[in-house]
């Protein structure tokens, strides 16, 4: 008997919990719906639990709906498979109709997951009227919903039947309301990519695309591209961009005039978000044209007319696209002259942009112009732009540059580069802004990597070092954390020769000359506390990555040395330090004999600092020494 | 004892008892020696606790009511055995007013190292003006009762039942709780708070100033500070006053504790054998301030102060030589305005 009772009770807490006044608390329970589902079974899922929701869908707020929309489409298992999906489709398609688009986006989902999940037949069945139904629907909110169910069906469908769909989609796409042709126009692009899949896949169909559903698209484009909502219109970009895609796919090009004339049209248009959309795609649409040199050639001035564009997003925008049209240009001979002359003299106009996002947008491109204009173009016209972008007072602009300098490495030789750049990272490392800095700090291994160990050694690895003094801790704890990195590329003994012995002969210099407090250049002067805590992080985050034989003769008598320092803060640092080494000696015990005596001593070590008399020094010695023993059993 | 009227009597006599009975200890032995008196240490499981609670507010999420209530009882326990004058050892990095700029403060770990590998000294006014102060004074009396050793909070003039009420506290609670609960905990924390310290006897460190009632240390030693602040005296002046460069002792603008001009800064360094007095309560534009040929610094901690003055911010590393450093910041990068939860305060009900 209890077990009906329990059977009836995740059902009655739904419908609780539905009940309640806070909407939060409503919104926390359809969260739940797919448990309740699991705890009822299938068959009390479709008999009770649907029935229900199809009247909460039809009574409560659109929060708890956006929920229920999206819960529902991960049904079809809960009950118990496609053949009783009906009920499940009823309540999904109440929601689809809503005006809420956040809603409905969630039920029309959830309606094309349920249609990869249910017979061919009863797809057919079921949602070939209900397409037909909403875009007749009385009101906007219905079409708009229809436009997004077209993905489901049109190429699961006869060529006929395709064609009285595109027919429909046709009436949307021209529809009264400016909200579904901007459905339509939204959801087109998708479409036209099922086409294309489909077309790649099944070349030899029956149900073939052929010129019938391309008059029909043809129409909806131009329908789209004339539209008076610039809302629609710039919709239409990314259409054009699944048509081109499409032809391509089928090396059709007879149609390319058009398409250009079409390109055109959006470029130039006169809304700037359909200028905006154009040139984000901008690529994308070249690429069609790629192939052919005088439709290419065609696109070049509207390119450099959107970067002078007056709107500072669009300059944004087509900076990102100079690499990719560049090449496509560079394939032809001669081009390289037109990009010199026509496009460059604009990219250094815009390094100098008002925007600094447009000069971020430009930096993160620029370089990548290198290969395409070759060597001596790149020293000659591209380098002066870095100079000057490199200096840019937006921290953004300087590293998307420097994030980018091995490209130009590549073309003009490690050499080049360094004479002409360095100086510019040189003075950005010891900018008065700490974040400035920082950032520069962060870009160093990616650098030590393109430039080499020698050149590395010569010219970055003095800055490096100083930053370990840098009087802002969080520099000092980035410039840790690279000497790390820095190791993993370079190699242990490297960290050796460059790193470590620099601060252990330092340490033993020191000691020699204790209380001097003299320093000369390279000398580091212990007796101050930041000094010895640096140093202690720096020893303690190379452990894991050099060689177990520098943790045991240098990295471990390192830190021994720190042990019975006078700052609390220092010794419960050693004593998390401790832990680090013996992890690593525990890692090597196969190769280190001595590993265990090692470890021992260590312990001992720690065993007179968990008597020490601070608190925290006595606490983070006994978690040492608790994890040591974990890991050595 | 008209202004501690606040506060419950048994309270306040218990604590006298405590404070005179630990007084009388003191006075016979070294004042530094003495402050674990009675101390408790941290359980296991309060550290781990602890710990997910500093966690939590270095998000920004402030803790819940109840959680409020835990933290407030332990942290008693920790600062009712501190003392008037807190003895500090160098280095130390000290702080100025942090003013519920909760991100800033962050920044501040940034700059100065976090704790518990630096050790700090607040010198008061966690509250008011921003709009995190109830993530901020959480926070520090979370590092406070986990770290005892390694970070002090001193009290501010902000750190009262009334200033509160007036400057925005007592607000943020009300829209952050629904209810006064978590702001009634707090001010009543507030009254343990020490009021001075003492950097390895060297640099005197408290919010406001000195009063015409105080000449020596020791008399600070000897004051009740566990009390609302009160309107008029030497633990208001302490908390109140502000240097000046007229000499002597002048009327505060402020209409609570004194101005001071050098000639009482440096009898009072004279006659305590300090090299320095530190303190905060006044925006200075470049994070910190000289005054008194060196003999008095303020230091202010809230960069860009109520998110329009301009100001830098800074800190004072004092290291084991007293070798001083300030370092000057600038606001946070700041995130987004916060994610103020939807409640309605008990008033409107």
């Amino acid at each position: 008997m209890d077990n009906s009772n329990d059977d009836l009770y995740p059902l009655a807490l739904l419908m609780d919990e539905l009940k309640h006044d806070d909407v939060a608390n409503r919104v926390d329970a359809m969260k739940k719906l797919d448990t309740i589902a699991i705890a009822l079974g299938p068959e009390r899922t479709v008999n009770e639990l649907l029935p229900f929701l199809n009247e909460v869908a039809q009574d409560d707020e659109e929060e708890v709906f956006a929920v229920l929309g999206s819960k529902l489409g991960e049904f079809v298992p809960l009950i118990g498979g496609p053949e009783h999906c009906e009920p499940l489709i009823r309540i999904l398609l109440i929601l689809a109709s809503m005006e809420e688009p956040l809603v409905r986006d969630k039920a029309i989902d959830s309606l094309n997951h349920v249609s990869t999940e249910i017979p061919h037949d009863m797809l057919l069945r079921l949602y070939l009227p209900m397409i037909d139904s909403l875009s007749q629907g009385n009101w906007f909110s219905k079409k708009v919903a229809s436009c997004g169910l077209f993905k489901s069906v049109l190429i699961k469908v006869d060529a006929a039947t395709r064609r009285d769909l595109l027919n429909i989609y046709y009436k949307l796409a021209s529809d009264d309301s400016p909200m579904v042709r901007r459905g339509a126009a939204s959801h087109l692009p998708t479409l036209i990519d099922k086409l294309t899949w489909f077309t790649e896949n099944y070349p030899n169909s029956e149900d073939k695309v052929d010129n019938k559903d391309w008059e029909i698209i043809s129409q909806i484009f131009q329908h789209l591209i004339n539209d008076e909502q610039d809302s629609v219109k710039f919709l239409s970009v990314d259409v054009l961009v699944a048509i081109l895609e499409f032809f391509q796919s089928v090396n059709d090009s007879s149609h390319n005039s058009e398409f250009l004339i079409s390109s055109l049209k959006l470029i130039g248009d006169e809304s700037w978000r359909v200028r905006y959309t154009a040139a984000d795609r901008f690529s994308k649409v070249a690429k069609n044209f790629s192939k052919n040199f005088a439709d290419l050639s065609k696109l070049i001035d509207p390119f450099i007319s959107l970067m002078n564009d007056n709107e500072g997003e669009v300059r944004k925008a087509i900076c990102k696209q100079l690499p990719e049209f560049c090449e496509y240009l560079g394939e032809y001979a001669g081009n390289k002259d037109v990009i010199l002359e026509k496009i460059v003299p604009i990219i250094d106009k815009l390094s100098q942009d008002p925007h600094e996002n447009v000069r971020a947008s430009l930096a993160l491109s620029v370089t990548h112009l290198s290969p395409v204009l070759g060597k001596q173009s790149t020293i000659d016209n591209l380098l002066p732009i870095f100079l000057v972008m490199l200096k840019d007072e937006f921290p953004e602009v300087r590293l998307n540059i420097i994030s980018n300098l091995s490209i130009v490495n590549e073309i003009i030789g490690i050499n080049l580069l360094s004479v002409n750049l360095l100086p510019a990272i040189t003075e950005l490392a010891q900018d008065g802004k700490w974040r400035v800095r920082l950032a520069i700090i962060e870009y160093i291994p990616k650098l030590a990597k393109q430039l080499g160990e020698s050149f590395f050694n010569d010219e970055l690895l003095s800055l490096c070092l100083s930053w370990l003094w840098d009087p802002v801790f969080a520099i000092r704890d980035a410039a840790v954390n690279i000497l790390r990195e820095l190791t993993e590329i370079f190699g242990s003994d490297w960290a050796n020769k460059e790193i470590i012995s620099r601060l252990l002969n330092n340490e033993n210099e020191n000691k020699n000359a204790e209380g001097d407090g003299v320093t000369e250049n390279s000398k580091i002067d212990y007796s101050n506390f930041i000094t010895r805590i640096t140093c202690l992080f720096t020893i303690t985050n190379l452990v894991p990555v050099v060689d177990v034989h520098t943790v045991e003769n240098k990295l471990l008598p390192f830190v021994n040395s720190f042990a019975d320092d006078p700052v609390p803060n220092i010794r419960f640092n050693i004593a998390k330090a401790y832990l680090v080494i013996a992890k690593a000696l525990v890692e090597a015990k196969d190769t280190l004999p001595n590993s265990v005596s090692l470890i021992e001593q260590i312990l001992s070590k720690l065993g007179k600092l968990s008597k020490d008399e601070d608190f925290d020094v006595r606490y983070y010695s006994d978690q040492s020494i608790e994890e040591i023993k974990k890991l050595t059993g | 004892m008209d202004a501690d009227a606040d506060v419950p009597m048994e309270d306040v006599s218990d604590e006298r008892q405590l404070q005179q009975s630990y007084d009388d200890a003191a006075s016979h032995h070294s004042y530094q020696q003495s402050y674990s008196l009675k101390n408790k240490e941290l359980s296991k499981s309060n550290i781990n606790q602890l710990d997910d609670w500093i966690e939590k507010l270095g998000k920004c999420e402030p803790l819940s009511e109840n959680e409020v209530k835990t933290l407030c009882d332990m942290a008693i326990e920790v600062l009712q055995y501190e003392q008037n004058v807190q003895p500090v050892s160098v280095p130390v990095t000290i702080c100025g007013d942090v003013h519920g700029q909760f991100h800033d403060l962050m920044e501040l770990f940034k700059i100065g190292g976090p704790c518990p590998d630096t050790n700090y000294l607040f010198m008061g006014d966690y509250v008011d003006r921003g709009y995190y102060s109830v993530e901020t004074v959480s926070y520090l009396v979370c590092m406070k009762v986990r770290f005892p050793n390694r970070i002090t909070i001193l009290r501010g003039n902000h750190e009262s039942r009334q200033i509160t009420q007036v400057y925005g506290f007592y607000d943020e609670c009300l829209r952050k709780y629904g209810s006064a609960t978590v702001w009634k905990l707090f001010t009543d924390l507030f009254d343990y708070f020490p009021i001075t310290a003492l950097v390895d006897n060297k640099i005197f460190c408290l919010h406001g100033g000195l009063s015409p009632m105080i000449e020596t240390i020791d008399q600070v030693r000897e004051l009740n500070r566990i009390q609302e602040v009160p309107h008029e005296g030497p633990m208001c002046d302490l908390l109140w006053s502000d240097p000046d460069d007229r000499g002597g002792w002048g009327i505060s603008p402020r209409g609570a504790g004194f101005t001071f001009g050098q000639d009482i800064s440096e009898q009072f360094n004279h006659t305590n054998d300090l090299s320095l007095i530190a303190r905060a309560h006044q925006l200075a534009m470049e994070g910190y301030s000289w005054w008194h040929q060196e003999a008095v610094v303020t230091i202010f901690s809230a960069p860009n102060y109520c998110y329009r003055c301009g100001n830098q911010a800074a800190i004072m590393e004092v290291d084991e030589q007293h070798a001083r450093q300030f370092l000057q910041y600038d606001p946070s990068v700041r995130p987004g305005e916060p994610t103020v939860t939807r409640k309605t305060p008990d008033y409107f009900l």
